[in-house]
């Protein structure tokens, strides 16, 4: 019925993707044995929907999608969804942005552990979008795919999470130096 | 909200982002370039995203699988199949079964394996090629004479290498570095090719496995890597990929015995 099925298995397409959702999982649910449920979840609900996959679809960003979506029906995913997230405001972030010189823009990088905590205490929403981007290389359209949300928010919700990243970088430097 | 898409105007953030992402068009990219070329408030910022965006997917990839939590999701996805028959299927071919996923298992644990040492790897050459360029120090031996940067190296580093001579056409040697590649000692010798700066790293083969597929292209900048008897040869530049090319297989027949 479906072209999907015919040019590549599920299994050959899914299987490759298995490290990368289980660590996109781990992200967001931050707990390794809720990870391995929801990438579970996730193959099962993949596997019954694969008839309606489209072939011309990123089939990373359709599963990822699935994951995610499953991921904000569970508990762990409800709890947060009540977390109030502020929507791009462009205004406010170019005011953080007037302020620095560029050589404040050059912080160092090589302190793995401080960019570590960064992540770590980046906004879930941010932190998510960043992850799609900068670790799972999706382009912009495909992740407008994954959080359903248009590629222009896309955009501006990369650029936000990067300067979030940098500005909390900037104040644990500054508070170990 | 300003979109600034004229070639003159500083970028924006978004802008800023998008760019170093590939996800503009190319006459946008281009105007871009040309805008970096004469802007160094904005160049910084741009090189200050490209190792944000680097150390980014370094820090995420800390979550690896469990090997175990591997084996059970490979399993849910593999015997779909022939479930069915399976019942009639003998003990034999059961286990002939089991042993192929279990290949199949380690197979796939291997071939991720590599991608993410690659992935590590490439990002550990571009960080080290951008804080070259950023660090704006003169590397520790400054020369453009092989005859001094190669005899400098000696009693620093375990092995030896030979360099080109001549090198190919407008491209110069500026001096070397030691630095460490994947932990291991590496020799960073620092050249430029019209004007474009290009390291090159230098490390033992015996000293231990590298990842030997490496991403062709990262953020931008080319990734070039060569194998001789003795040494892997990685390359990272933003020059034109044909030129990288000149330059590494240069490298790699300078190590052959004439």
């Amino acid at each position: 019925m479906s072209s999907a099925a015919s040019s590549a298995s599920f299994e050959q397409l899914a299987l490759p993707l298995l490290p990368s959702l289980y660590s996109h999982a781990f992200w967001l649910s931050r707990n390794h044995a809720e990870a391995e449920d929801l990438v579970q979840e996730t193959i099962s609900k993949a596997l019954r929907a694969f008839d309606s996959f489209q072939a011309d679809t990123n089939f990373k960003a359709w599963i990822f999608r699935i994951l995610r979506n499953t991921f904000l029906t569970s508990r762990t995913g409800i709890a947060a969804s009540r977390t109030v997230f502020l929507e791009d405001h462009p205004a406010l972030i170019d005011i953080a942005d007037a302020s620095a010189t560029p050589e404040d823009h050059l912080i160092r990088l090589d302190n793995q552990a401080a960019v570590n905590q960064a992540l770590d205490r980046l906004q879930p929403p941010l932190r998510e979008v960043l992850l799609l981007c900068d670790v799972e290389e999706l382009k912009y359209k495909d992740i407008a795919l994954v959080l359903e949300v248009p590629i222009g928010t896309v955009m501006s919700r990369i650029s936000r999470a990067r300067r979030a990243l940098h500005q909390l970088l900037q104040s644990q430097l500054g508070e170990s130096l | 909200m300003t979109q600034m898409t004229q070639a003159m105007g500083h970028l924006d953030a978004e802008k800023l982002s998008a760019f170093i992402d590939g996800e503009l068009p190319a006459s946008e990219s281009q105007a871009i370039q040309e805008h970096l070329a004469d802007c160094h408030p904005c160049a910084l910022r741009v090189l200050s995203a490209t190792r944000l965006k680097a150390v980014t997917a370094r820090a995420a990839q800390r979550f690896a699988v469990p090997p175990e939590a591997l084996a059970r999701l490979t399993a849910q996805i593999r015997p779909q199949e022939p479930k069915r028959a399976a019942r009639i299927y003998s003990i034999r071919s059961v286990a002939w079964a089991a042993l192929a996923a279990s290949l199949l298992l380690a197979a796939s644990l291997f071939v991720w394996r590599q991608a993410h040492q690659a992935n590590a790897l490439s990002a550990e050459l571009l960080d080290q090629h951008l804080a070259t360029l950023s660090s704006g120090a003169s590397p520790e031996v400054i020369s453009t004479d092989r005859h001094t940067v190669k005899p400098w190296f000696e009693g620093k580093l375990p092995f030896s290498f030979n360099l080109p001579d001549p090198l190919p056409t407008d491209t110069t040697l500026k001096g070397g570095n030691l630095a460490f590649l994947d932990g291991q000692p590496a020799a960073l010798l620092l050249f430029t090719i019209h004007k474009h700066e290009v390291s090159v790293f230098l490390t033992q083969r015996s000293a231990g496995p590298i990842a030997t597929v490496l991403p062709r292209i990262r953020s931008g900048f080319t990734i070039r890597s060569a194998t001789t008897q003795d040494l892997h040869i990685f390359a990272v530049s933003d020059v034109n990929p044909a030129d990288l090319d000149l330059l590494v297989s240069d490298l790699k027949d300078a190590q052959s015995p004439r």
